[in-house]
């Protein structure tokens, strides 16, 4: 156990069992929702649910459980909570533990397991999920005794929400479920207080009051760390231009003066130059993801490196740090913000130059190829005409990536989508989780087919609860990004990414009560946006695509971010 | 690359030891030696770990282990690794 908080005695209660008591702990911890599936090792906690003031969504897979967990986290700022049972219930939330590790989202997941005594036998539905888990959470707590479930639970969702987010796994053994105890007490955790060093923020506003050509490196961790206002203030303050990564898309808002794009392999061609020809990279919250930097020994050559970072191993882990600033990000862009009050930054040229080419390099949608559906000016038209309640929950491949260079966000919380991890089948259980986080925001499901077919069977949870998500499933009938690779490095050798004999998806829809249509052809995109976002309840819109549509501009594996291919 | 040592307390949760280990192979680090004693509350370990290449950072490795819970390295996490030669 971590901490040192004093323990705080309660009038002593009534004995009750540690799944009960487990449930009591949620409820005042103030959690709402939980996503989940029963099975024999958690039935004690299903038992204790009935009647609780915790609202249990039945998902039809414990995978999206741990998705939709993770989406309402982001959405709602809380830490989200999916629940499973021991063996498979268990394993089957491994990949959605994951994709809150590698995003740094907070979740807590909460198995059952086979009874103490029987532990290590290899008995019916036994799995060390803890071991198995061990390397994709923050930290995980195995329970052995019921009076230890507040203190376990609690602790959980302070390691989950603080510092650098992420999942932390509870496993609770059958019989500490069922004992009894009379233990009831708080844990709470004090609030740390952000520290930030002073001598280091003043060295970075001096660098970047030197610098010529500085520019803003944002991450996902602006937004994790609610860090969102100061970045932005920053960077209205400094007027030095900013690119961001994908998990960090709507913390500058798109058409804010001076962002030049996402940076990266499916970055625009402005965010790419700009960091190739940078001299000072204020970095907030990023890692260097590969996915961004693309070949790293060229990767910003000019560059000297100032990174903000809540997590210190995070600074120098992959690119060398001339002045590292590890805290909380909030109070450490406020404080440089501060530093760089009222002095002029000597980068007008550089602000044009930049300016200039965000105009010369916008994509262009007036010269879509073809005749049929182009999905980037589809997908620009759906963020525009949902507006500031937009939020993309968006699943992995071609999609994928044009949202991110397509949509409009207007803040970090409208793009929900899987980073770090990269999971098919991620965009219909986040779309659940987003919308049950936020009623009132339009929740845009946006799927390829490939990842769709993955977790097919939430459009049950959908109708189940009318959770009102419009899906924009994007049909080329193979795996995209997989078929386009193959063109582009595999000398056109297509293998295993024909999907041609795909389920008719309007029909597989209907059949679970869920209202959907098709678009096929380019005239008929404005009427069935209008008509997506205007229905009540769940909706679907099938849309078919030009299957041999690439994703453009792409730099290619082992390339520096300024080898940027082109599409025809 | 030189074999370096760690000293580390770690508590006696589910799991603390082989959280351990596992952080330390996956980011990188051959384990050429452990020591580990009962000290009570808790446990005293000393790895003698080496990076697989050059390009694994022993201070990097040191901080991912301060994130750990139920770790704690005794040095302090500026101080990073003792080096020592390898055995």
């Amino acid at each position: 156990m971590t901490g040192s908080a004093a323990r705080i005695p309660e009038p002593a209660a009534a004995p009750r069992s540690g799944a009960r008591l487990l449930v009591s702990t949620l409820e005042r911890l103030g959690v709402e929702v939980v996503f989940g599936y029963p099975g024999g090792a958690i039935m004690p906690v299903y038992d204790a649910l009935a009647g609780s003031a915790l609202r249990h969504i039945l998902v039809r897979h414990e995978q999206a459980a741990a998705f939709a967990a993770d989406a309402y986290a982001r959405r709602s700022g809380k830490v989200g909570v999916c629940l499973a049972t021991s063996g498979p219930g268990a394993t089957n939330l491994i990949t959605g533990i994951a994709n809150a590790m590698m995003d740094s989202v907070p979740i807590v997941c909460i198995t059952g397991n086979v009874a103490q005594g029987v532990m290590g036998t290899d008995a019916f539905q036994e799995i060390d999920i803890l071991g198995v888990t061990l390397p994709i959470v923050k930290h995980s707590i195995l329970v052995r005794d019921p009076a230890d479930i507040p203190a376990a639970v609690e602790e959980a969702f302070h390691i989950a929400a603080s510092g650098r987010p992420g999942p932390v796994l509870i496993d609770l053994p059958k019989d500490v479920q069922v004992g009894q105890t009379t233990e009831d007490f708080g844990f709470p955790y004090p609030n740390t207080v952000a520290t930030i060093d002073h001598d280091a923020i003043a060295a970075a506003a001096q660098a970047i009051r030197a610098a010529r050509r500085p520019l803003i490196y944002v991450g996902g961790g602006v937004k994790i760390g609610r860090a969102t206002e100061q970045v932005r203030a920053f960077a209205d303050a400094t007027g030095i231009p900013s690119v961001a990564t994908l998990n960090a898309l709507g913390t500058i808002p798109t058409d804010a003066p001076g962002f030049q794009g996402m940076l990266g392999m499916h970055g625009t061609r402005a965010a790419n130059e700009a960091v190739q020809e940078t001299d000072l990279l204020i970095v907030f919250g990023a890692r260097f993801d590969d996915r961004a930097t693309g070949k790293l020994a060229e990767f910003a050559p000019h560059a000297r490196v100032i990174h903000f970072d809540i997590d210190a191993s995070e600074i120098g882990k992959l690119r060398e740090t001339w002045i590292p600033v590890a805290g909380e990000l909030a109070p450490g862009v406020e404080a440089l913000t501060a530093h760089l009050a009222g002095r002029t930054l000597t980068i007008d040229p550089w602000m044009i130059h930049c300016a200039v080419r965000v105009q010369r390099t916008a994509f262009r949608y007036d010269d879509a190829p073809g005749e049929g559906v182009f999905a980037p000016a589809l997908l620009k038209a759906v963020s525009e005409a949902a507006g500031d309640s937009f939020v993309a929950a968006c699943d992995v491949g071609q999609h994928q990536m044009w949202a991110a260079q397509h949509c409009r966000f207007s803040k970090p919380e409208a793009h929900i989508t899987s980073g770090g991890l990269g999971a098919m089948g991620f965009g219909l259980p986040a779309g659940i989780g987003a919308k049950l986080a936020d009623p009132d925001a339009t929740v845009v499901v946006i799927a390829g087919d490939g990842g769709f077919m993955m977790n097919v069977q939430e459009l049950a949870t959908l109708r189940r609860y009318g959770v009102a998500v419009k899906i924009l499933l994007l049909d080329n009938s193979s795996l995209g990004l997989v078929r386009q690779w193959q063109e582009l490095f595999f000398a056109g050798n297509y293998s295993e990414i024909d999907l041609s004999d795909n389920p008719d998806f309007v029909r597989v829809a209907e059949a679970f009560g869920i209202e959907a249509f098709r678009i096929s052809r380019r005239e008929e995109v404005q009427a069935g946006i209008a008509r997506l976002l205007a229905a009540d309840g769940p909706c679907l819109a099938h849309v078919i695509i030009d299957p041999r549509e690439n994703v453009w501009p792409l730099v290619p594996p082992g390339k520096n971010n300024a080898e940027m291919m082109e599409g025809a | 690359m030189s074999t370096q040592t760690l000293h580390l307390n770690i508590d006696r949760a589910d799991g603390s030891l082989q959280r351990l280990i596992g952080l330390v192979e996956r980011r990188g680090f051959h384990i050429d030696g452990m020591t580990l004693r009962d000290e009570g509350h808790g446990r005293r370990v000393e790895l003698a770990v080496r990076g697989r290449d050059d390009g694994r950072c022993p201070h990097t490795l040191g901080r991912q282990i301060d994130k750990l819970f139920g770790v704690t390295r005794i040095t302090p996490p500026a101080a990073a690794f003792h080096p020592e030669v390898a055995a």
